[in-house]
């Protein structure tokens, strides 16, 4: 369903050469810079102080500048992360803008707190917060202090176009261009309404005249901020809505794209780390004699919470670490196994009854509703912790001297980043410059500060600059894991099949609140309870976080809700959201598109799951091949609904690689706990969908409401498990109630 | 491309506690075995004046540093990325239990004669092309001798 004949060249971005990527990180100067707040009637002098930190520095978003040869840029104050959010991003500025689509760069914004994303603390805050106008000067202002004191200059939480994108590129562009129209008004003498701008260019249609942005640059900068830009209704889109190619593609082909991993200093060395392997421990003693003779081995050092070798090669900084044998001290956590956790799921679950535990949500009565339901339903579900694998493995590379610290790395909240490493040096964040690249691959992994803390302090402690690289085996044991979890339900059906009630008890809940609620399903009466059960694991956010493991345990029960009812599991869930007629529409496309009465070969099976987040609505049919030893999942069909597209290419494809992503946790995922510490190391243990194991995977995109973006990093991820598993319970009658499949005999 | 509604609070905690932060901890133990800028010392260069078999050994020792992130040679010593080299001079090549082997050195029919565990470390893969041995090659005559001559010592304890 991809649009890839109206694919246009992709705009060039804004180039770091070798020298910006490891100088200043600061936005290049030269060109004109038009300075737009989002907030128009912006408190200044109440906010700069907590803002504005360096001299000079004033509380507005720049996030548009325009060069004298009519080259306009895009700052961007998001990362790239394979996800296409500098695109999409630019293709909104551009479109409001009306900018000449091939004179468009693109820049990533420097760690500056001027380029915060305050609209993720907005929704952090208050999610539910319903505010009429785009702008919102008080709220948006509260919010943009907020964010600015926790460092969020975030890219996760599938919010880059949906928060930054619709609330302030559009509105970015849209400024800019009403103050060059406005300048050009000036200097041409004529009414500012007869005046239009079109391809990087302002048109006075009745005289004929034209002139490129350029020529209106910096008279546009002295314009006063337009209070509230007017926004394009969809049938004026020239970019919005196309598939635009991708800017990073010929850079990620060539090989020319900059890493984290690639940062490259003179006279840096490298360190390879390896922590205690059960997380709290310290490192006792160790024995160096074999790496101390060892070639290019400069420096040894026990952090105490992990050991690290630097020399002048990384090969050679990794062979010496080792030989290296350590001691760890005891802890706590040495006697956790993976059985036991689950035991203690149990347990606690089992204590918790029928009121224990902390309610998420209540409505109605589950018990009466339940004591008097004419069938009675009840599962439990488990999922294993599971690591992030990131293609690129964990890396930072610092320079410590002088009091002042630069940090190079690929993270997902460069801010954050800043911040960890002045903390860790104790030093004010004005002193440290970080340096953001590329990212090969975040998934909630690199919005962690563990590794840029951890060259920090070797960096401190060398002084020359170095570069730490974990070995994948680190990579993959030292993860902030998504939580190993159990979950239980209980639901009560009439006796036409309806459900009138549903219980839930969980452990953990970690984020978005809403994971584990069905509000969108009509069921009268419903408790949702959970339970929290810490470990000395850390856990982190995971490619659509508690989504993963929700989706995947609600749309098991739902599908056995319709088995014992009788009843088809596409046509229970209709019944389930009737009235809800943009949950409908993707669920009844999700159908559509896989034939769904359509009869499969003997063997095979088709499962259907719904899953709405992150502004998002999906829903997933799989088709799994049962006859061979282990399931065969043949086709996948995608279903959603974002609101509307920007980019339709770039939707489809984050739809596709959550669906690898996903897969690769349903098949194989699983990491488990023996005496404190991870057991699986490397891709032979914790291995990844391999291309010949890819579905074919067909998506259709429903823009249901042009106001109201969704999602699209993560809500591809959740109904992938549930469509799988009970696509096999269709073709074998076996529900699947643990992951990962790997686990389970189909012999 | 992940939520961090999580990070949310205890992040807002480390924000207002931030200015009595104090820095991470450092080191508890500093081995620096050279400063960065001096040039490691090329033991390429050194090779051993072989006066006597005990020095030869010692040489063969050192040199043996070389070899030591991929080999041991110690009855009953465990393999590594190599396979350990207790007893290999006179063993038929590939011949070390428990290892996964390439075809190429498995099939290669050597016996492993001092002359051929010389022209091997020389060059692994110009004597065995296909082995998986990607490096430790030892340009130095006087060092590959005095590594075989450390490797059937400590063979021989
Ligand atoms: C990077 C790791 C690595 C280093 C360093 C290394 N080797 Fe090897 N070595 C291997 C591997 C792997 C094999 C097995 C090769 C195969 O199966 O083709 C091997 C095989 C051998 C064999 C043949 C063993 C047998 O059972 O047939 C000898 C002898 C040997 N290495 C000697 C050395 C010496 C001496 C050095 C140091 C000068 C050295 N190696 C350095 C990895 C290494």
């Amino acid at each position: 369903m991809t649009d890839t004949k109206t694919s246009e060249t992709a705009p060039k971005k804004g180039k770091w050469t070798r020298r910006a990527f490891i100088g200043a990180g600061v936005v290049a100067g030269g060109a004109l810079v038009i300075g737009v707040a989002v907030r128009p009637d912006n408190p200044v002098e109440r906010l700069s102080p907590m803002v504005a930190r360096g001299k000079g520095e004033q509380l507005i978003n720049a996030w548009v500048k325009v060069d004298a040869d009519n080259i306009v840029t895009a700052i961007i104050p998001h990362v790239e992360m394979g996800q296409g959010v500098f695109t999409s991003l630019a293709q909104m500025l551009a479109d409001e803008l009306d900018a000449d689509w091939s004179k468009v760069r693109i820049l990533e914004a420097p760690a500056d707190a001027k380029y915060v994303s305050h609209d993720i603390g907005r929704e952090f805050l208050a999610p539910n917060l319903e505010v009429p106008a785009i702008l919102e000067p008080t709220v948006g202002g509260t919010f943009l202090q907020l964010a600015t004191a926790m460092n969020l200059q975030i890219t996760g939480g599938s919010f880059s176009v949906r928060g930054t994108g619709q609330r302030a590129m559009r509105v970015a562009g849209a400024a800019a261009k009403e103050m060059l129209i406005a300048a050009a008004a000036e200097e041409w003498n004529v009414p500012a309404g007869e005046l239009r701008a079109e391809n990087s260019m302002i048109l006075h249609d009745k005289s004929s005249k034209s002139a490129p942005f350029a020529d209106f640059a910096a008279a546009a900068a002295e314009q006063g901020l337009p209070n509230k830009p007017k926004l394009k209704s969809p049938k004026d889109y020239k970019l919005m809505g196309k598939a635009m190619a991708r800017h990073d593609i010929p850079e990620k082909s060539n090989g020319t794209a900059l890493f984290g991993i690639d940062a490259d200093l003179p006279g840096m060395k490298y360190a390879a780390v390896k922590a205690a392997p059960v997380v709290g421990a310290t490192v006792e003693s160790m024995n160096v004699d074999t790496a101390k003779s060892m070639p290019g081995v400069l420096q040894i050092l026990n952090m105490g919470d992990f050991i690290a070798v630097v020399a002048d090669g990384y090969w050679q900084a990794q062979q010496a670490l080792g030989t290296i044998d350590a001691k760890y001290s005891k802890t706590e956590g040495d006697t956790l196994n993976q059985d036991a956790l689950f035991a203690r799921y149990a347990s606690v679950l089992d204590e918790a009854g029928d009121e224990g535990g902390d309610v998420e949500t209540e409505q109605g009565d589950v018990t009466e509703a339940f004591a008097n339901a004419a069938t009675k339903v009840e599962a439990e579900y488990k999922v294993p912790f599971l690591a992030h694998a990131t293609m690129e493995p964990m890396n930072c590379t610092a320079w410590v001297r002088d009091g002042k610290c630069d940090v190079w790395s690929g993270h997902q909240a460069p801010l954050m980043a800043r911040k960890a490493a002045a903390d860790t040096l104790g030093i004010d964040t004005d002193d440290v410059t970080y340096h953001n690249a590329y990212l090969g691959g975040g998934f909630g992994r690199r919005s962690e500060n563990d590794a840029i803390i951890m060259a920090t302090r070797i960096a401190k402690a060398t002084q020359y600059p170095v570069k730490m690289i974990w070995s994948r085996e680190e990579d993959t044991m030292q993860d902030h894991y998504r939580p190993s979890a159990t979950s239980r339900f209980q639901a009560g059906l009439d006796k036409d099949g309806n459900a009138v009630s549903w219980s839930n008890i969980h452990t953990h809940l970690f984020d978005p609140q809403e994971a584990p609620t069905v509000p969108y399903y009509n069921i009268a009466n419903h408790k949702i309870r959970k339970i929290d059960v810490p470990t000395h694991l850390r856990f982190g956010p995971w490619r659509s976080v508690d989504h993963s493991q929700h989706g995947y345990f609600i749309e098991s029960f739902v599908d056995e809700l319709a088995h014992a009812a009788g009843k088809d599991g596409y046509a229970y869930r209709r019944e389930l959201l009737a009235g809800s007629k943009r949950h409908l529409a993707v669920l009844d496309k999700a159908a559509e598109m896989s034939g769904w009465d359509k009869p499969l070969p003997e063997g095979h099976g088709r499962g259907i799951a719904f899953v709405p987040s992150f502004g998002t609505i999906v829903a997933e049919v799989a088709e799994v091949d049962m006859t061979g030893a282990k399931p065969k999942v043949k086709k996948i069909y995608v279903a959603a609904d974002p609101g509307f597209a920007v980019n339709p290419d770039g939707f489809a494809a984050q739809m596709e690689s959550s669906i690898a992503y996903g897969l690769t946790a349903t098949l194989y995922g699983e990491i488990s706990v023996k005496n404190g510490a991870v057991q699986q190391s490397n891709f032979h243990d914790y291995p990844i969908l391999r291309i010949n194991e890819m579905p074919e995977v067909e998506v259709g995109i429903i823009n249901g409401d042009h106001k109201r973006l969704g999602g699209a990093g993560e809500p591809g991820l959740p109904p992938l498990a549930p469509a799988v598993t009970n696509a096999i319970f269709a073709a074998t009658g076996k529900r699947v109630r643990e992951l990962p499949l790997s686990k389970v005999d189909f012999a | 491309m992940t939520v961090l509604f999580r990070a949310f609070a205890p992040i807002l905690v480390v924000t207002l506690a931030a200015c009595g932060s104090d820095p991470a901890p450092g080191p508890t133990e500093q081995i620096v075995v050279r400063e960065s800028g001096t040039e490691a010392p090329d033991s390429d260069a050194t090779s051993p004046a072989a006066e006597t078999n005990d020095s030869l050994i010692a040489a063969g020792k050192a040199a043996f540093n070389t070899c030591i992130a991929c080999h041991v040679v110690e009855k009953g010593g465990a393999n590594r990325v190599g396979p350990n080299l207790y007893g290999i001079v006179g063993q038929a090549a590939a011949s070390v239990e428990g290892f996964n082997y390439s075809d190429a050195l498995t099939s290669s029919g050597i016996t492993w004669t001092k002359e051929e565990l010389d022209s091997y470390i020389a060059n692994p893969a110009a004597r065995v092309p296909g082995t998986t041995m990607m490096a430790g090659a030892i340009t130095d005559t006087g060092r590959r001798e005095a590594i075989i001559a450390y490797i059937e010592d400590a063979s021989a304890n």
